[in-house]
Order: structure tokens, then C-alpha cells, then sequence
């Protein structure tokens, strides 16, 4: 009889914790994306009405929308250049036997556990050191340290999975070792990549540690421009923008769902 | 002889090709800027450009001052907090995803890869909103009649660990899911049909099994913690302090980098030893639990 209680009693806070977790996770964003749609001059919620005021007022700002612009270049190259950079690692540890291959996944995943902070101050300095500093491509290269061990992680684990079989069975049929990489394997991994991809995406574009030191003068992506209003200022605009950001990721990541088919992306 | 020679000599050009701009990529820039940081910790000055010299000055000026050391405290204990806080939370949703059918989870997984993937200006900015003086948290209470003007519940210490938590919860999840995904639901009944109860099924099989996810949840989440600095910044304000405000204050309005650089170099080694104790004493006798009596 006890047993029964204590079980129950341990079943019923497991939903209760699964509800407030998802209610904790879900509320910050939508309480921005409602409080944006405002046609009053205060942050309140619920909203007394609804207006497109604010996103007016952001399309019309130009500090704005050149930040949304950078942010939205600086993490379509950097999603492209480390799919690319970690699509090679991630096969090369995978198909490769060798001596410290744990060292080597290890080292790959390595900026995951350093503090950003410790890494942005150090990379600000290195890369006035070499005189890139200041420079688009010193942005692009920090944000794919940070965005290398996501794509090096997911492809990882998608390549665990990955029946060699299938390839071997098109070589043995007299398929080149490139047909077999176009028809076999990218699509087997397909999944995988979509999901680096969505993960790289919007690491970079959603960085604010990084990107503080690396940010100058009239190249500020729009997590940092946010921060710097936020420190000032306390009104819809913010929550506009926020929002905008909020659609950006949220379209992202459904764009892949979609893209990947019946195969879950993450 | 010679055909095996060419192939294996390929085969070796094309790992060598494959996995060197990645290696390259984080040997240029996250170890050598990691040493930059480290030698300029060491200069005696305020300035790392053309500095040079050799000193303790930094770090004995860190030590010596009892407000730098208390607020080194201070980002511990909030990085233990949030990383035990995000454990509690984490672990049942985490295990519980993975127990759903394929379908389910999906839509679930969802509603956690966004928050995750949100940048965290945003999040943090939804909180100022959810909890500001005409926030949906101070119209619930005064709708309840708890209280009769509006509060302020930002600017405190519980408002910065409800906020952390809420950030790095997904990574959490996510980490457990991925072990739970791995273990035999077969393993659970088998010790249910023996009579176990469940808090013994989940001590002694459970937890033992997901030690791997717990682990790597736990090390990410504190890792983040400690680093944080637009969430004590923000929600905290002058009531809480993290060190990672304080780089960022030295670096970029003090300009004060060799400071900071050793600041950042304390938090990383203070940061990574507390980790190797609490994964010493705590998380692996857990991880031994299914060999204990």
C-alpha cells in the first residue's frame, strides 16, 4: 500500500516538474513576441491592443537593420565554412583509425568547455596581434571556433548510425568513389548535416559573449546592438527586434524539420 | 609491395587533408589566443600592447582585494545552483522524452531546441519584461490578491539563478536524452517485476546508466554559468556580481586587460577544479551505484 503511494506521489511531481519545465522554457519568448505587437509606448502584458507600430519602427531604423543584416551574412558564411570544416574532420575521425583519435575528437569539441569570456578576451587580443582586428573575417573566424564543435558533435553522432554497407554495396557494383559520396552518403547523412547546419546557424547568430569583443564601430551584429539598448533603454522597439530574432531562429529550425523529411532533425 | 605502399600513403594524404583545417582552424585561433591571454595575465601593467616584463601583480592584486575573491564565490556557488537546479528540472523531462514514442518527441523536442537556440539578449530580455513592475508575474499576484502594488522582482540573487536555469535547462535535457535514449527500457521492468520500488529502480539502475549524460549536462551547464555575464548584468544589476561581468567591465570600459586576462585565467582554473571535485565526489559514486549493494 505504501509502495503504491510513494510510487504515485513520484509520478505525479514527474508531470508537474515536465509542465513547468516546458511553461519556464516557452514563456520569456512569448511574452516578448506578444508584448512587441503593442500599439502603446510601455512594455506591459498582456497587451492593450495590437499594432505593427514597432516593426515599422524598426525596418525604419537604420542601426538596426544593418545589424540584422550582419548578423544574418555573418552566420550564413560561418554555417557554410564550418559544415564544411567539420563535415571533413567528423569523417576523417570516423573512417580513420588512428592513434589519439579520442584526443583529436576531444580537441575538436574543446571550445565547448573553455568560457566564452576567457575566449573572446583572448581572441580580441591574438587578432590585433596579427592585425585582423576590427575586420569582418576576424568576426567570421571567432564565431566558427564556437560554431565548429556543434557541427563536429551532431555530425558525430549521425555518423554512428551510418550503415557502411550501403556504400559498400555500391562499390561492389562499380560505382566511382564519387558517385557513391553524391548518391550514397551525403543523403544517408542529410539529416545530420541539416541539423549541424541549424545548430551553427543560429549559435552564430544568437551570440552575444563572442561577439561583444569582437563587435566594432559599424559592425555590430544584432544580438550586441540589442544589449547596448537594452543597458539604456526600456521600450516595444526592443521587443520588436527581439522578436524578430525570436521568428528568424524559430523559421530556421522548422525550414529543416521540413527539409530533412520524416527523419528527425535533432 | 609498391600498390599497397601508394594506397596507404593515399590513404594517409587524404586523412591528413581531411581533418587539418579543423585542427588548423582551433589551433590558430583557440589555443594561441588562450596563451595570449595567459602571457598577458603576467604583464605588471594596465596595458597588454607593447607591454613587457614578468609579474604576479594581477593575480596577487585579485587575491588581495576581498570583493574580487567574495564575487569569485558568488559565480561558484550560482554555477553549482544552476547546474544542480537544471539537474532536478532536467533529468525527469530528459528521461521522460526519451521514453516517448518517436512521433511525441518530436514535437516536444521542439519546444526545447528553441530556447536553446534563442539568443540569450532575447531570453534575458523576456524575463525583464515577465517580471518588471507591470509583468504577467505582478499582475498574477495582484490579480490573487497576494499583494497590493507592484514588487520588484528583479535586481536579486534568486531572480539571476531562476533566469541561468532557465537558460542552460535545454542542454540538460538534451544530454540526458541522449543517454536515456541508449538505455534498455527492458533493464526498468526487469527490476520493477523483481519487487524493486521505483525510487530503487531509479537509484540503482536509472541513475547509474545516465551517469555519462548527467555528466556532460552537469560539466556544459557549469561552464556556461560561470561564463555568464548579460544575465547578472541585466537581471541581476548592482545586487548580483559574476566574474564573468567583471572581464568584461575590465576589458572593454576599463580597458584594463592584463587584469582581466588573469581574472579570466582564476575563473577558468577555479571553475574547472570545482568541476573535477564535484565529478570526483559526487557523480561518479552515483555512476558506480549499480555495483553497490
Amino acid at each position: 500500500m505504501s509502495v503504491d503511494i510513494q510510487d504515485r506521489l513520484l509520478s505525479i511531481t514527474g508531470v508537474v516538474v515536465r509542465w513547468l519545465v516546458y511553461v519556464m522554457l516557452l514563456l520569456p519568448a512569448i511574452i516578448v513576441v506578444a508584448t512587441s505587437f503593442t500599439p502603446g509606448t510601455a512594455l506591459t502584458f498582456p497587451p492593450p491592443g495590437f499594432s505593427l507600430r514597432w516593426y515599422i519602427a524598426v525596418w525604419e531604423s537604420s542601426l538596426f537593420m544593418s545589424s540584422l543584416g550582419l548578423s544574418l551574412r555573418l552566420a550564413a558564411l560561418a554555417t557554410v565554412c564550418s559544415l564544411i570544416i567539420g563535415l571533413a574532420a567528423t569523417f576523417a575521425t570516423d573512417r580513420y583509425v588512428f592513434r589519439g583519435r579520442d584526443f583529436v575528437r576531444g580537441f575538436l569539441l574543446s571550445p565547448l568547455l573553455i568560457p566564452t569570456v576567457v575566449l573572446g578576451l583572448g581572441l580580441m587580443q591574438f587578432l590585433i596581434w596579427i592585425g585582423l582586428n576590427q575586420t569582418f573575417i576576424g568576426l567570421l573566424l571567432g564565431h566558427l571556433v564556437i560554431t565548429l564543435p556543434y557541427v563536429v558533435r551532431t555530425l558525430t553522432a549521425s555518423m554512428v548510425l551510418f550503415d557502411r554497407n550501403l556504400e559498400q554495396a555500391a562499390m561492389s557494383l562499380r560505382a566511382t568513389p564519387a558517385r557513391v559520396f553524391r548518391t550514397i552518403t551525403i543523403p544517408l547523412l542529410f539529416p545530420g548535416i541539416m541539423s549541424a547546419m541549424v545548430f551553427a546557424f543560429v549559435t552564430s547568430f544568437g551570440n552575444v559573449t563572442l561577439s561583444v569583443f569582437l563587435s566594432y564601430q559599424d559592425r555590430i551584429t544584432l544580438p550586441i546592438r540589442v544589449l547596448t539598448y537594452v543597458e539604456q533603454n526600456y521600450d516595444p522597439l526592443v521587443a520588436a527586434v527581439s522578436s524578430i530574432v525570436i521568428f528568424v531562429t524559430v523559421f530556421t529550425i522548422f525550414l529543416a524539420d521540413r527539409l530533412s523529411g520524416s527523419r528527425s532533425v535533432i | 609491395m609498391s600498390r599497397w605502399a601508394a594506397e596507404s600513403q593515399n590513404k594517409r594524404l587524404g586523412f591528413v587533408l581531411l581533418i587539418a583545417p579543423a585542427v588548423m582552424l582551433l589551433a590558430v585561433f583557440l589555443i594561441l589566443p588562450m596563451m595570449s591571454v595567459f602571457r598577458a595575465s603576467f604583464y605588471p601593467g594596465t596595458s597588454a600592447l607593447g607591454a613587457s616584463g614578468f609579474s604576479l601583480h594581477q593575480y596577487y592584486k585579485f587575491f588581495a582585494d576581498s570583493f574580487y575573491v567574495s564575487v569569485l564565490l558568488e559565480t561558484i556557488v550560482y554555477a553549482l545552483i544552476t547546474s544542480l537546479g537544471c539537474l532536478l528540472l532536467g533529468f525527469p523531462v530528459g528521461y521522460s522524452l526519451a521514453r516517448l514514442p518517436p512521433t511525441q518527441r518530436r514535437v516536444r523536442m521542439i519546444l526545447i531546441i528553441v530556447p536553446l537556440t534563442l539568443s540569450l539578449v532575447v531570453v534575458v530580455f523576456g524575463w525583464l519584461v515577465l517580471l518588471g513592475r507591470q509583468g504577467l508575474v505582478n499582475n498574477i499576484l495582484m490579480g490573487i490578491g497576494l499583494i497590493d502594488t507592484p514588487k520588484q522582482l528583479l535586481f536579486n540573487r534568486f531572480a539571476v539563478i531562476v533566469v541561468l536555469i532557465q537558460q542552460f535547462l535545454p542542454f540538460m535535457i538534451l544530454s540526458v536524452m541522449n543517454v536515456a535514449l541508449q538505455i534498455d527500457p527492458v533493464l526498468e521492468q526487469a527490476s520493477t517485476s523483481l519487487r524493486a520500488k521505483r525510487l530503487r529502480t531509479f537509484w540503482k539502475i536509472v541513475i547509474p546508466l545516465a551517469a555519462p549524460g548527467i555528466i556532460s549536462g552537469f560539466t556544459l551547464v557549469f561552464v556556461m554559468t560561470v561564463s555568464a555575464f548579460v544575465t547578472p548584468r541585466l537581471i541581476g544589476g548592482p545586487k548580483a556580481h559574476m566574474i564573468g561581468g567583471l572581464v568584461y567591465e575590465e576589458v572593454l570600459i576599463t580597458l584594463n586587460w592584463p587584469f582581466g586576462a588573469a581574472m579570466s585565467f582564476i575563473l577558468l582554473a577555479v571553475g574547472l577544479g570545482t568541476l573535477a571535485t564535484v565529478s570526483i565526489l559526487i557523480v561518479r559514486p552515483l555512476a558506480r551505484g549499480l555495483h553497490v549493494r
